[in-house]
């Protein structure tokens, strides 16, 4: 054991000085929320600001049958109406962007309106999300109308507004927040955990088995009176130490991306907050530990085959993508945990952490996933261990 | 002492290295090396001398546990490599040409690793330290990280690493290659010092010069097998042509 921590120590200095890895396992994870959510909020921002304040340009076609709803759009500052749009070509002057939207009134609108019918207005529109801003606009110039007429037939008829309402129904969604949240955005969680975990592992598996062939070190390592499962052992700790430090790492700047967002509302940040709390976290991580082990066993065993860190490199990125499908899986909708999914290494870690946020895992379910991880890591372990004492895979020329 | 008996050491090849042999070749094996026997005494320097691709580093690999032998027995110090690799790795320090170090570390620091991998307690470490340290002139740059370091520095740095466990055995792998005369010479008397101390030197050189100067028992190794083994002054006295150089070809060419 001493020479495993001797190997352990040594190679974990090794690896914290290299800049290449601290970019990986520190700064990407801790900036990379941050800088993205104050990036999207700023633009989202920035677009919503400028479709509030945009003047719209609108063509009415109403062949003069629509005299109030045209009083009340001509009255209006934040409407341009446009004049001498032909009514065969709305569709082309909206799909072209020359007028944000279009109101065709039918010919009988008025009549139909005045003998208390339903008076027909096709609205023309592009919805696109942010579009959706101007055409949220209009619409609500056409509902404040409707409305207008509504309160006007109930006093003429001397009605209450609720007489159209047959039924009162009261919706009550028993998912509690922490539910909800689990299953919204808990997906989104596992994915990045897991994605760090296998980014931090990556630089110093490759740093740590084919970059010290390649440097030439590791034969003069092999001649020190060292087993070389200790070796293996030593590096096996850095490798699965950097890939969870930065999951939690990027765990801390997830958490910083929410705070400093001034867009999200603090009831949700508190919700948030009180949902991740310590006894999640711990069994998220809890979790990600045999899961990176099972990384760094495949990732050192590839390593350690390549003869370059570059044939490294180009075996092991492709990896990305294994890993990513099922952690992209977990987050489907309708993918739920069983005993099959509760097997597969990746896509049950997903499902887990989707689970224990919204805080419906099953013990059972608990039980399989962690012994399918640990199997997997046992294995991948091994399959290092017996793949580092092969003479074929040191001495690769 | 190292005592080789025998040994054979077989490759198997890969698909593109039976390429590379030719359509003549068949077989999907290859004896690097093939029937090697000779012993490196205590207090004795032991040169073996080949050319390119003879066997010389796979059978000096197997002499330091890296490789085992397909057949035949290695024994240093009296611990035989397959079975007691630990054993012989402990009071071994090899050294090869080809051997780089850890860039990010100080030259202290790895010293100490590979004192600490050694066994060495902190006490010996520091004594064996300074005494090395001193008689290489490393002080200066004790603390500065190796990448940082120039030639001669990184190699007085691989030699304190080689020797910090005092070991009994010392193997040198083509250790002067690429270097320098003055870095050179730095090689040439770790050797003739390791003689001086009793320690089995065992080194395999390109440089016939080094040969001359250093060898007390000589060895020529040439397609994985022994065209001569024993006392470099017999060697010397019985050449037929007038260097060392030419009676080196002169033995490889005929056989």
């Amino acid at each position: 054991m001493k020479t495993v921590t001797i190997v352990f120590k040594k190679e974990l200095i090794d690896t914290i000085r290299d800049r290449r890895t601290l970019v990986f396992m520190i700064v990407i994870p801790l900036l990379l929320f941050p800088v993205l959510f104050k990036i999207l909020f700023s633009v989202q921002e920035s677009q919503t600001r400028k479709a509030e304040q945009k003047t719209l340009r609108v063509a009415l076609i109403d062949n003069d049958n629509a005299a109030r709803f045209s009083e009340i759009l001509h009255g209006r500052d934040d409407l341009r109406l446009v004049e001498g749009v032909p009514v065969d070509s709305v569709r082309a002057y909206v799909s072209d962007d020359r007028i944000d939207g279009a109101f065709v009134v039918s010919s009988d609108f008025d009549e139909e309106v005045a003998e208390f019918g339903p008076g027909r207005i096709d609205f023309y529109f592009k919805s696109t999300d942010e579009k959706r801003i101007l055409r949220n606009r209009l619409q609500k110039i056409v509902d404040d109308y409707e409305k207008e007429i509504l309160e006007e037939r109930f006093e003429e008829l001397d009605l209450e507004g609720d007489v159209v309402e047959g039924v009162d129904l009261k919706s009550h969604n028993l998912a509690s927040m922490k539910e909800q949240f689990g299953r919204q955005v808990g997906g989104f969680l596992p994915y990045i955990f897991i994605l760090f975990c296998f980014m931090g592992s990556m630089y110093p598996a490759i740093d740590l088995g084919a970059g010290e062939k390649e440097r030439g070190t590791l034969e003069t390592l092999l001649t020190a009176p060292v087993n070389r499962f200790h070796i293996l052992l030593g590096k096996f700790g850095v490798i699965v130490l950097t890939g969870m430090a930065s999951a939690v790492v990027s765990m801390f700047g997830l958490y910083l991306g929410l705070r400093q967002s001034k867009e999200l509302p603090p009831e949700i940040l508190d919700v948030i907050v009180k949902i991740l709390g310590a006894d999640t976290i711990l069994a998220i991580f809890s979790l990600l530990l045999p899961l990176t082990v099972f990384f760094a066993g495949v990732l050192l065993s590839i390593s350690l085959s390549a003869r370059s860190f570059k044939e490294a490199q180009s075996l092991i990125t492709p990896l990305n993508i294994a890993v990513i499908i099922p952690a992209a899986i977990g987050m489907v909708p309708g993918v739920t945990m069983n005993l099959t999914t509760a097997l597969v290494p990746v896509l049950n870690v997903s499902l887990a952490t989707k689970e224990i946020i919204a805080g419906t895992m099953t013990t059972g379910n608990l039980v399989v996933v962690y012994a399918s991880l640990a199997i997997f890591a046992v294995l991948s372990l091994w399959g290092s261990a017996l793949w580092f004492k092969r003479e074929s895979t040191i001495f690769r020329e | 002492m190292i005592k080789v008996v025998n040994i054979r050491k077989t490759f198997k090849l890969s698909r593109e290295q039976k390429r590379e042999m030719g359509k003549d070749f068949e077989g999907s094996t290859v004896d690097a090396v093939a029937g090697v026997a000779f012993t490196c005494r205590p207090g004795r320097i032991f040169s073996l001398l080949g050319p390119n691709g003879a066997g010389k580093t796979t059978t000096l690999r197997m002499i330091s546990t890296m490789l085992k032998p397909t057949s035949g027995s290695i024994e240093v110090d009296g611990f035989d490599v397959v079975r007691e690799p630990e054993k012989v790795r402990k009071r071994l320090g090899f050294l090869t040409g080809s051997t780089k170090l850890y860039h990010r570390l100080t030259a202290n620091e790895l010293v100490k690793y590979y004192a600490d991998l050694h066994g060495v307690d902190r006490e010996s470490f520091e004594r064996r330290r300074d005494e090395i340290f001193t008689l290489l002139d490393m002080h200066p740059f004790a603390n500065q990280r190796i990448g940082k370091l120039s030639t001669g520095m990184k190699q007085k740095v691989s030699i304190a690493r080689t020797i910090i466990h005092d070991p009994s055995v010392m193997v040198f792998d083509e250790a002067t290659a690429g270097l320098d005369v003055v870095a050179s010479r730095g090689i040439v008397e770790l050797i003739r010092n390791a003689r001086e101390r009793g320690k089995t030197v065992l080194f395999s050189t390109h440089r016939m010069g080094e040969v001359s100067q250093l060898s007390d028992d000589l060895a020529i190794i040439h397609k994985g097998k022994l065209l001569y083994n024993g006392a470099y002054d017999t060697f010397e006295a019985q050449m037929q042509a007038g260097s060392l150089e030419d009676e080196f070809i002169r033995v490889v060419e005929a056989a």
